[in-house]
């Protein structure tokens, strides 16, 4: 395998190789990148007019979801040359174990799946507001139009979705996209556009998006790309340091969504101890929850909160619970999780000194197969958030409404066991900041990850609607007695 | 063998705290390859005698499967890291739930604590008032990290502390603290169980020569209290239910006055040394702080024009880092000398968990002296070798540790010269000159991630800080 890649900064429909310009840079597992010094090349990645959307904006969606869904066919990894590079090289940086990097790649051509990309956009922004102006129902002097705009997406790699993702959000927003490409995942959205080019490269969708890597943090960069007359919305994966770094060059008129690093969590309510079947369901669920994708995305369960008493006979059925969730993780197929191939040092030093504090803490398990700290008093590890290769806290909780004091705006998906607890939890749940409830029930690991998986295109992601907003709502208000005229020409 | 190796090094294998009774020279001057024997034998000593005491101790042997130490290389998976001395859950503090806190401590030390009355005890301090009355000498970490360690230290090792901590200062400063008071300036608490600070006063206010010549920022003692509380109470105060906490109002008001004192901080160490440099103009005195105070303090006395005279055996005590400030002149030690007009700055190298400091030399090491014994561990936490010129993460067994275990790893990186070759004329290991904090990321990377987790956020920041 090559220890050097060479990323070329795709634009607008263009593909700038690195040439005697070019930069070198260190990326994860020892490999090289050489990319064109983006510097010189400001020009090539923005849109300082924004004017010349209107290509894009006069492509009919239908012809927009047609290009995509083309480009979905071709987005598969047995005969992409650009995807096998990208994924050879996530593989690399060591993020996520090759089956279930597989499957992810695998699951790419459904993202483009044409009836799902028309719902997404329909349901969320409206197909007719993007093609055309639509009059007001009450009011029709007055209409409406959702207008494409200049993005600068700073995405995460943790998950080559995103990558995906972004582009046709992009695309369906009818809006002109840069992505600034993570270093953990620096070829994949470079893939999928390849792709996209060589079907056709002159097609608007093609000339609104550009994608290039530079350095986090490089100050000429962001002075030169967030402003007003080049970009209008910033999506930056990451959070808070993210937001507060690109403050710096922040001005009203950019409109930043921040989509916050979450810390997910389980609650699991007393019926879970009450049976040896129902702790099997429940303990397969959180397996299933904290160990898919071995624990890198935000939904994935770090904490679980049990319905438990703390007196000795109960602490030991939840240290049961915790011995059959270890046993669970051995049990979860490959393309969703598998067992690490290194320690996590940090954290196994961690569990090695709460082991040593039986009257606290009961520890199962590490880092290698997973593992579960059961907490003997109802309060978390103090290093919650160092929870990683499928380790979770099992936390006893009298009453799990007490769970509310530890979410807010971070806490993004909550899985429930069983769903008898779920109406009771689901209002305060929702005004403490959780964004969304998941199901663990069933004690099938496929059957669960698919039944926590599948939502109807254009839900919400993580308690906003990144589409809607991202475009711009312009009214065209005409004189009263205009829209008479319109509405008598009508009939 | 030993008996010839022990002859060979003339240290006895009984009261290694007792080694420095009659002065650092004669450690100085010793080989360490000399004292390994000595050094093992006892080791080996505290194993057999703390095992069936320190029940933390048992419990990690026990899952190691060791049951004897034939050499060092045996005792180092033993070697506690800083989450043993805080693996307390924080709700402890919280609910101040003295029984199970004691009783946490109670696995890391031979004093039986359970022994210990705890009627009427609400605060943190007062607890460890309780504790020293009992013959602990406690001290608590400065919690930046949001959780307090507690280092078990107990009265028992109180001669060695104050033996190392003299010496180690009389070593690098040339003052003798036993016989020799000096006016001494801290710009800091007077009091309070945080260790730097409750070692300071223990040892400083006899060498000063006494309460009166020993003058401080603050007349009071720094509180374990807020400082183990401060995250969960501002937590709280966003929330606004800082009441619901059920704290004592006395340390909601000391948590008022402390954010005020904060506030004024900059103002009052100021008028903090203007009064050292007016009222005692011309006398010998001992000045310490970190160092960013001694470079604040110099900024702005130079911007102001004061020129501060003392008499010649003054010193500087320092140490401690540069700890995140920003912006320090090239050479700041000399601009330091320079302003002051004191010609010594001395510094030592230490850590709360060990009773042992190493002084530094005329030429910018620290040298460790036999009682305690250094290791330095690889990023894979190998081993390496202790010859030659090595880096890495600095561990230690300290040999005076007799009522806790003294194997501890820190979180600093060093180089150790094991080689005896330094031209001040002192032998042992020498650390530096630079230390740093062990990081365990690799430089290079700027990944993202959704997830919330620590590891993530600190990919983040790296991601956001690092320019090219």
């Amino acid at each position: 395998m090559t220890d050097t890649y060479r990323i070329p900064i795709i634009s607008r429909g263009r593909i700038i190789q690195p040439g005697e310009d070019a930069v070198e840079f260190k990326g994860r597992g020892g490999a090289t990148f050489i990319a064109p010094d983006p510097h010189k090349h400001v020009q090539d990645l923005v849109l300082g007019n924004p004017v010349l959307l209107s290509d894009l904006q006069q492509t009919p969606m239908r012809d927009i979801i047609d290009f995509l869904a083309e480009a979905g066919k071709r987005l598969r990894l047995e005969d992409n040359p650009y995807l096998q590079e990208s994924f050879a090289l996530a593989l690399r940086a060591g993020g996520l174990a090759e089956p279930i990097l597989r499957g992810v790649y695998d699951d790419l051509p459904h993202m483009f799946d044409p009836v799902a990309m028309f719902a997404q956009i329909d349901s969320t922004v409206g197909v007719d507001y993007l093609d055309g102006w639509v009059p007001s129902p009450t009011g029709p002097h007055c209409r409406v139009r959702a207008v494409g705009t200049r993005q600068l997406h700073i995405t995460a790699g943790n998950v080559p979705v995103v990558a995906a993702l972004t582009i046709v959000r992009g695309a369906l927003t009818k809006s002109d996209i840069l992505i600034k490409s993570p270093s953990n995942d620096p070829l994949t959205a470079n893939a999928i556009m390849r792709t996209l080019l060589e079907i056709d490269a002159s097609h608007p969708v093609c000339k609104h998006v550009a994608v290039a890597y530079w350095k986090g943090g490089d100050e000429f960069m962001d002075q030169q790309i967030v402003r007003t007359s080049r970009i209008d919305k910033i999506t930056a994966w990451g959070g808070m340091s993210s937001v507060k770094h690109i403050q710096k060059f922040l001005s009203p008129g950019i409109d930043l969504t921040a989509l916050n690093p979450k810390f997910s969590m389980s609650v699991i309510g007393k019926e879970a101890l009450e049976s040896e079947a129902a702790m099997e369901e429940a303990a397969m669920g959180i397996a299933v929850i904290a160990g898919f994708y071995n624990q890198t995305a935000c939904a994935n369960t770090r904490l679980v909160y049990v319905e438990s008493d703390t007196d000795d006979a109960s602490l030991d059925k939840l240290a049961e619970l915790g011995r059959k969730v270890v046993s669970a993780y051995g049990q979860l197929p490959p393309v969703m999780s598998t067992p690490f191939e290194a320690p996590n040092k940090d954290l196994e030093a961690e569990l090695e000194a709460v082991a040593l504090e039986d009257d606290f803490y009961t520890v199962e398990g590490d880092t290698l197969t997973g593992g579960v700290v059961v907490s003997r008093f109802p309060d978390r590890v103090d290093f919650y958030d160092q929870l990683n290769n499928r380790v979770v806290n099992l936390v006893p909780v009298a009453d799990l409404l007490e769970v509310v004091k530890w979410c807010d705006d971070t806490t993004q998906t909550v899985g429930v066991y069983p769903e008898s607890l779920r109406d009771r939890l689901l209002d305060p749940f929702a005004l403490a900041g959780v964004q969304r409830l998941v199901p663990l029930q069933g004690g099938d690991p496929m059957h669960i990850f698919r039944d926590m998986h599948t939502l109807p295109p254009g839900m919400p992601h993580d308690g906003i609607e990144p589409l809607r907003r991202n475009v711009r709502w312009v009214i065209d208000h005409r004189p009263l007695d205009t829209a008479a005229a319109l509405d008598i020409a009508a009939e | 063998m030993s008996e010839a190796v022990l002859e060979r090094s003339g240290l006895s294998a009984d009261e290694p705290g007792r080694w420095l009774d009659d002065g650092y020279e004669r450690l100085m001057a010793m080989s360490w390859r000399d004292c390994l024997d000595v050094q093992l034998r006892i080791m080996q000593r505290r194993f057999d005698e703390l095992v069936p005491q320190v029940a933390a101790l048992e419990k990690l042997a026990r899952r190691e499967g060791i049951t004897a130490i034939a050499s060092f290389e045996d005792a180092l998976p033993l070697f506690f890291d800083h989450r043993v001395y805080k693996s307390y859950p924080l709700s402890l503090i919280e609910t101040r739930d003295f029984p199970r806190l004691t009783s946490w401590l109670n696995r890391l030390t031979t004093h039986d604590l359970t022994q210990m009355d705890l009627a009427g005890l609400t605060m943190i301090d007062d607890w460890i008032d309780r504790l020293d009355a009992f013959g602990m000498f406690i001290g608590h970490s400065t919690g930046t990290t949001g959780k307090l360690s507690f280092i078990p230290r107990s009265q028992t090792e109180l001669h060695a502390f104050r033996n190392c901590h003299n010496e180690a200062s009389r070593a690098s400063s040339g003052v003798n603290p036993w016989n020799d008071p000096i006016e001494t300036f801290f710009p800091g608490y007077r009091y309070g169980h945080q260790m730097a600070i409750k070692m300071v006063s223990t040892f400083n206010i006899p060498a000063a020569g006494g309460e009166a010549h020993y003058h401080t920022l603050y007349p009071g003692r720094i509180s374990a209290d807020l400082m183990s509380l401060a995250g969960r109470m501002q937590a709280a105060e966003d929330r606004g239910e800082l009441e619901r906490l059920g704290l004592d109002p006395a340390l909601l008001k000391a948590r008022e006055e402390l954010i005020a004192q904060g506030q004024r901080r900059e103002q009052d160490i100021e008028a903090f040394f203007n009064t050292l440099f007016e009222d005692f103009r011309g006398q010998r005195v001992k000045i310490g702080g970190t160092f960013g105070d001694l470079i604040r303090t110099a900024r702005s006395g130079i911007e102001k024009g004061i020129k501060p005279e003392f008499a010649p055996g003054s010193f500087i005590g320092t140490g401690g880092g540069m700890k995140g400030f920003k912006d320090p002149p090239a050479d700041w030690e000399s601009y330091v000398k320079d302003f002051f007009g004191i010609e010594t700055v001395s510094m030592v190298y230490g850590m709360s968990e060990g009773c042992g400091f190493a002084p530094r030399c005329s030429h910018g090491y620290f040298h460790t002296m036999p009682h305690t014994v250094p290791f330095l561990f690889d990023r894979d936490m190998k081993l390496l070798p202790r010859e030659g010129v090595q880096t890495g993460r600095y561990a230690f067994f300290d040999l005076q540790a007799e009522t806790y275990w003294g194997g501890f790893i820190s979180g600093d990186q060093v180089t150790i010269h094991w080689e005896e070759d330094c031209d001040c004329g002192w032998k042992g290991p020498r650390v530096g000159p630079t230390i740093t904090r062990f990081a365990e990321m690799e430089g290079g990377d700027d990944k993202i991630s959704c997830a919330g987790t620590a590891q993530a956020y600190n990919d983040f920041m790296d991601f956001v800080s690092q320019v090219q």
